[in-house]
């Protein structure tokens, strides 16, 4: 049997990396910092190799470090409005996959904004740490007037930012699923992806519903994505009078997914529901398909992310459906499909949800500056009364900052790795309707 | 049926466990010091394969050998920064310089590669063997064979060679080694490679079935500290042992309610994460009740 | 010394620097980051204990912190209490769990002792993560409350530095007052050598054990500010990241000193954030620095200051040498006639390694004021014998009476502190401490140390000077009182052993046991030192000598036990043991050199 070594494998073709570097970010290094630092490194490898006179070198270390600090910030020519929206997301750490989806959404967004509008957009990581994410934020905060905020998705960080937020009255934009967030009481966040709360509705819904099932076995990560999705998926199944008749947590680590198959097979369940990071979905999925386990599987939204699918091949991923906000890469409107082909172009990759979404929050903040909208308070207040008509689906507040009211399922057929949008579920909450 | 399935599972994750492990002892014994940077050349050892298969698609078999050279390559790199200008510290000072060396090469890899998880291509062939009930990856049984052969051919150079027998006296006595006329930095430095590349094969191995991120490191340096500890300190046939012993328990605890008759109710006993910590009661009960180890220790102890 | 001297500028210059740093970047960022700096900075001031003074790696510090924060997230965000009832709770919990865990690990050697640390700290991870009613499960808590105080408040920005910062300035106080004196050199003896520390009557097992509940105690106290000052408390911080992050910033400012904690905490707290614009790239900057750092700064970065400013130890005590004139040579031991009753009994020993018999009902017996020399060719079991005699080995069969006390199941610190001290055939000495020092913490080991004594000791540290006095004294009548001021390693060799001997006398022991005294040594030494030994003996002391030398030994002993094979093969006095045909047989004759031909 010789290999069929196929695409499967091997990612996308092309290039080892799908995003290379976007120009953006080149362009930071321009001014500096980039050299800055390849002296540091240098110095270090002389000094390894030297391996002396060390008092001089740490002096040397410190001026480096030191001018690398008091670089200024490149300076701002007049433009006609100048606005500056810091882009706070995790691109490091097991969140760096959704991270990055945010950051290249909301700097495509930046690169698209309505003419008449500078848009400075810095981007800092914040790892998974809370004290990252509200160091970044302060930061920012104090790095002159911020119009509004490119926040990560990652619940922790959100709820740990959110009264920072408040006290120098930024909004935050973000797509985190974290259902806690809108529920602090706090005006200043806006959520640009259905929130658990939504998108439960449109799985629980689409397994009962749609598949006709009742005997539901839920796996789900042991992580804030994982175990928020699991509080909302057991209080839908609760409203339809379901409880699963199986449910584990499973570390992020956990690699040999043929315990806990085995055991939800055992329990005879008719769906299985999983909720994991990326690669746990894949690799469950591919051990459910080579065991046969011949059980419809309905994911979370990991499973709609096109790296997710790319481990995959086309037959592991059949009768397997996901939810997500959108999925860009199946196309459905002109907008989006202009959207992809521009995303692909500028970051070297496919673009998922999360992508979308943070692209239609800052979108919607760029169209509130085009309207007039000047300082941050001008943007929250239209943030939580516009409507707006994203690609991704209509945006409006509840009064709380969740922006968004619907969900899609989407699903393989087995032909490709590319899903297919196959329900939608619209103004869930009904706050699209007052 | 399951329990040959959950066997063969439990082979194949602990042999890529073992190969981490065994590289990890090799440095132990060599140096005195913990190589916390091991896992992070299993990851290196994936992406390497993923970095090899994107330019030259051929099945992992034949990446192999380009895999072990260039892990061998990075662990010699380890060496030169990491351990060499701490030679003459106190062993934590290794161990913190292994940390940042982890964190440089996880961060690297998270720019070079992306954060997403990847596939390197199958060994031979993907797909799995029908035996009846039984479903068995090739995969699987390829990681056993291409792990075992890497131990024993680790075996044969130590038991065999001239070359290996010089890396033997230094990792037993440095300075009677050196006495005896064997060039101590080099044997140090190659066992560096040796250990690095064993892990890097591993990472090969590992990162068709189970997926190679730039994080992943951490998990099995943690496997490997523990599989090195219950084996015996500085064992390296006890940190195979170790390193099997761990992956069965993983695989096979969780699944137990499916193999014994248990009560009802017991079964959230049998989840991953009592798993997981059930594993660490059990080591610290084994640290407790026989600190040197299942094997008994050989490192030597430095005063 | 009131007057700020030269070797006080360099922590002038860090306090002053200290001060003016959140006056000169005071943006509400740069305040955020300085107080997360002193939380940190506690953290490691506290880690500093197990990891610095201990010399153990642990690695629960972080579970600790992170438990400390937890108990205050639970606390103040789920009950609304105030941080009066929550930081000293917060202090408690880690301690407790120090407590429960102590016994199990604390014995552990290193590597197995970080091991077990470790997985103590991911179990406390797991339960985070799972426990989800109670923690709220990876999510974690939001809405902690400011930290307040009987309703009184303290805002972030300035004033939770200055609070963070006094709370840094307690906390290195404390360490600083507990380390700097004689309780402080225990700890150098007992990480630098435990054979050594166990033979003059440190007790390790208890030092560490109090290390671990300060380590713990402090790292509760950081847990508790960090969760006031993020107000949301996630698994996060019970993540291995916050260990490496503490155990970085302890080795690079430095592993004991109060100064190169709050160095290593200042510069790897800022170190990330001045490398956070890289995006992708500023871990990778981290990392380089910090591997950078290690190499360049072995003694961490407040070694490297202290270097630059000329204040090493060595240079800062020639400066006060002579500041304490030695005492009176009065004898400090325990005179008594030489009695009938024998001091120590040795009674049908056994001990077996393995296959081999290293002793067999070997018995003899030891008078006060005695010189006994213990004979016999290498690996006839002499150095077991002593080895089990101080508790370091357990014998297999019979006993040890001394002073007519069975020493069986006395761990060797106790036995010490009966009055039985050894010196060592290799030479064990803190190298890097003064040789005073070296003695002068002997005696100070007489009396159990305890760490509330070190807290009361007035600045000026009369036990730290009397002890030194008498360790001068000591050092004096054995003739190396100029070498008093030098560091230990520095010495040449034949002062090295007598400083061994010197640190034995130190306790003022009824029986020191010498294991090889005269090796290495010159005859003018040997001459010197076999007087030193028999005016000891006619003051009082007994003294077992182990010794290859037989002239040395034959010119100072009152009676001679020859052991071959782990057996007792002879017994009498020097002239009867040369002419016994046993002796001659086993020793002298198997060996075919005669006697006093080993150098």
């Amino acid at each position: 049997m010789t290999a069929p070594v196929s695409r499967q494998h091997l990612g996308r073709p092309g290039c080892l990396r799908q995003a290379m570097p976007p120009r953006h970010i080149i362009g930071a290094f321009g001014d500096g910092r980039f050299w800055a630092i390849s002296a540091l490194v240098l110095t270090v490898g002389v000094w390894i190799i030297a391996m002396k006179n060390t008092l001089a070198f740490v002096i040397a270390l410190l001026g480096v470090i030191a001018a690398f600090r008091t670089l200024p910030a490149q300076a701002q020519s007049a433009g006609p409005i100048e606005v500056n929206i810091p882009v706070l997301v995790p691109i490091t750490g097991y969140l760096s996959l959704e991270g990055q989806s945010q950051r290249n959404g909301a700097l495509l967004a930046v690169k698209n904004a309505p003419a008449g509008i500078r848009v400075r957009a810095e981007v800092t990581d914040t790892g998974v740490a809370p004290e990252a994410a509200v160091n970044a934020l302060e930061r920012a905060a104090g790095r002159g007037p911020v119009t509004a905020v490119a926040a990560s998705m990652l619940g922790t960080q959100m709820l740990a930012m959110l009264p920072v937020a408040k006290d120098y009255k930024l909004p935050l934009i973000t797509v985190s699923g974290t259902a806690e967030i809108t529920q602090m009481n706090n005006p200043y966040v806006f959520r640009f992806f259905p929130g658990d709360d939504v998108t439960k509705v449109a799985h629980v819904r689409y397994a009962v519903e749609e598949l006709g099932k009742r005997r539901v076995a839920l796996i789900y990560q042991t992580t804030a994505y994982g175990q928020s999705g699991r509080r909302q998926i057991l209080e839908q199944l609760g409203k339809s009078g379901l409880a699963p008749v199986f449910e584990d947590g499973l570390e992020v680590q956990i690699r040999d997914m043929l315990p806990v198959l085995s055991k939800a097979k055992a329990a005879g369940p008719d769906v299985l529901m999983i909720h994991l990071h990326s690669g746990p979905t894949a690799l469950l999925i591919r051990q459910a398909a080579a065991l046969r386990i011949g059980l419809p599987i309905v994911a979370g939204s990991a499973m709609h992310q096109p790296p997710t699918a790319d481990l995959l091949g086309p037959g592991e991923l059949r009768g397997v459906c996901a939810e997500a906000n959108a999925s860009p890469v199946s196309g459905g409107s002109p907008g989006i499909e202009r959207f992809v082909q521009q995303y692909r172009q500028e970051f070297g990759m496919e673009p998922d949800g999360f992508a979308l979404g943070q692209y239609d929050g800052i979108m919607m903040v760029l169209d509130a500056i085009a309207k007039g909208a000047r300082t941050a308070e001008d943007v929250r207040r239209a943030l939580s009364t516009m409507r707006y008509e994203g690609l991704a689906m209509s945006y409006r507040s509840d009064g709380t900052g969740n922006m968004a009211h619907s969900a899609v399922i989407m699903c393989f057929d087995g032909s490709s790795r590319t899903p297919r949008i196959v329900k939608r579920y619209d103004n869930i909450t009904g706050a699209l309707s007052n | 049926m399951l329990t040959l399935q959950l066997l063969l599972n439990g082979l194949a994750l602990g042999a890529a466990y073992a190969l981490c492990a065994l590289g990890f002892v090799l440095i132990l014994n060599a140096t005195g010091a913990v190589n916390f940077a091991q896992g992070d050349m299993v990851t290196a050892g994936g992406f390497a394969a993923v970095a090899l298969a994107t330019v030259w698609p051929v099945p992992g078999v034949v990446l192999l050998p380009a895999v072990i050279v260039l892990t061998a390559v990075l662990g010699l790199v380890l060496s030169a920064v990491a351990y060499f200008p701490l030679k003459s510290r106190p062993p934590v000072a290794v161990f913190i310089s292994t940390i940042a060396l982890g964190i440089i090469f996880q961060n690297t890899a998270n720019v070079v590669f992306g954060p997403e998880p990847r596939a390197a291509p199958p060994l031979l062939g993907g797909g799995t063997l029908r035996l009846g009930e039984i479903v068995i990856g090739s995969q699987s049984l390829a990681i056993v064979a291409v792990a075992a052969a890497l131990i024993v051919a680790q075996y044969l150079l130590f038991a065999r060679t001239q070359l290996g027998r010089h890396m033997r006296a230094t990792a037993q006595d440095r300075d009677m080694a050196e006495a005896l006329g064997v060039r101590v930095n080099a044997m140090i430095a190659l066992t560096f490679a040796l250990a690095t590349a064993l892990a890097g094969a591993a990472g090969l191995l590992l990162a068709n079935v189970f997926f190679v991120t730039p994080t992943d490191g951490m998990n099995y340096i943690l496997k490997a500290y523990i599989a090195a500890t219950i084996g015996g300190w500085g064992r390296i046939a006890g940190a195979v042992l170790g390193a099997m012993l761990i992956a069965l328990f993983e695989v096979i605890f969780p699944a137990l309610p499916l193999l014994v008759p248990l009560p009802a109710g017991a079964a959230w006993v049998f989840s991953q994460t009592v798993a997981t910590i059930v594993l660490y009661l059990a080591l610290l009960a084994i640290l407790f009740w026989r600190p040197q180890g299942l094997l008994g220790e050989s490192a030597r102890r430095r005063a | 010394m009131s007057i700020p001297s030269r070797r006080h500028l360099p922590l002038l210059a860090g306090v002053v620097a200290l001060a003016v740093w959140p006056l000169v970047f005071s943006s509400a960022y740069d305040l955020r980051v300085f107080t997360l700096a002193g939380i940190y900075a506690i953290l490691v001031i506290g880690y500093q204990f197990i990891f610095g003074h201990a010399g153990a790696l642990a690695l629960t510090q972080g579970a600790f912190f992170g438990l400390g924060a937890y108990i205050t997230g639970l606390l103040g965000a789920k009950l609304g209490w105030s941080a009066l009832a929550t930081l000293p709770l917060s202090i408690m919990g880690p301690m407790l769990l120090a407590v429960i865990i102590a016994a199990p690990v604390l014995r552990l050697e290193t590597h197995y002792f970080a091991l077990a640390t470790l997985g103590i700290a991911q179990i406390l991870l797991l339960v985070a993560i799972r426990w989800e009613s109670v923690t709220g499960g990876a999510n974690g808590l939001p809405g902690i409350p400011a930290l307040t105080f009987l309703d009184v408040a303290v805002p972030g920005g300035l004033p939770m530095v200055l609070f963070v910062w006094s709370v840094v300035a307690l906390a290195g106080l404390f360490a600083w007052q507990a380390m700097r004196g004689l309780y402080g050199r225990a700890f150098h003896v007992m990480r630098s050598n435990e054979l050594l520390a166990a033979s003059i009557g440190i007790d390790s097992a208890r030092l560490r054990a109090v290390a671990f509940l300060l380590s713990a105690g402090f790292a509760g106290v950081a847990g508790a500010l960090y969760a006031h000052t993020i107000r949301v408390v996630s698994p996060e911080v019970l993540e291995f990241h916050v260990m490496v992050a503490c155990l970085s910033m302890a080795v690079i400012g430095g592993r004991t000193g109060v100064a190169g904690a709050i160095l290593g905490a200042v510069v790897l707290v800022h170190l990330p954030e001045w490398f956070r614009g890289l995006q992708d790239y500023y871990l990778i900057a981290y990392g380089v620095a910090l591997l950078a750092m290690i190499i360049v700064a072995p003694e961490g970065l407040a070694g490297l200051l202290g270097q630059a400013a000329g204040t090493t130890p060595s240079r800062r005590a020639g400066r006060i040498a002579g500041a304490v004139a030695p005492a009176t040579g009065e004898s400090r031991f325990r005179a008594e006639a030489k009695a009938a009753a024998p001091l120590l009994s040795v009674q049908a020993i056994g001990k077996r390694f393995g296959g081999i018999q290293a002793l067999r009902d070997v018995s003899f017996d030891v008078r006060s004021g005695e010189i006994v020399g213990l004979i016999g060719p290498n690996g006839s079991g002499k150095t077991t014998l002593i080895n089990i005699a101080t508790g370091l080995y357990a014998a297999d069969a019979g006993r040890i009476l001394f002073d007519g006390r069975s020493l069986t199941g006395m761990r060797p610190a106790a036995i010490a502190r009966l009055g039985i001290a050894r010196t060592f055939q290799a030479v064990h000495l803190v190298e890097e401490m003064l040789a005073v020092d070296n003695v002068a913490v002997a005696v100070a080991a007489r009396r159990p140390l305890r760490l509330g004594r070190a807290l009361t000791r007035p600045l000026r540290d009369r036990a730290m000077q009397s002890a030194r006095a008498e360790a001068l004294a000591i050092m004096d009548r054995l003739g190396i009182v100029e070498a008093a001021w030098h560091r230990a390693g520095g010495l040449p060799h034949g002062t090295k052993r007598q400083l061994e001997i010197a640190r034995a006398l130190a306790l003022s022991p009824q029986l020191v046991f010498l294991d090889e005294p005269a090796a290495g040594l010159n005859a003018s030494e040997q001459r010197q030192l076999a007087g030193q030994l028999k005016s000891l003996a006619e003051g009082g002391l007994t003294l077992l000598v182990v010794e290859h030398n037989m002239p040395f030994l034959m010119s100072i002993a009152d009676r001679m036990v020859c052991l071959d094979e782990g057996k007792r093969i002879a017994e009498g006095t020097p002239s009867e043991i040369r002419a016994n045909p046993a002796v001659l047989g086993a020793y002298f004759g198997a060996a075919s050199v005669t006697p006093g031909s080993r150098q």
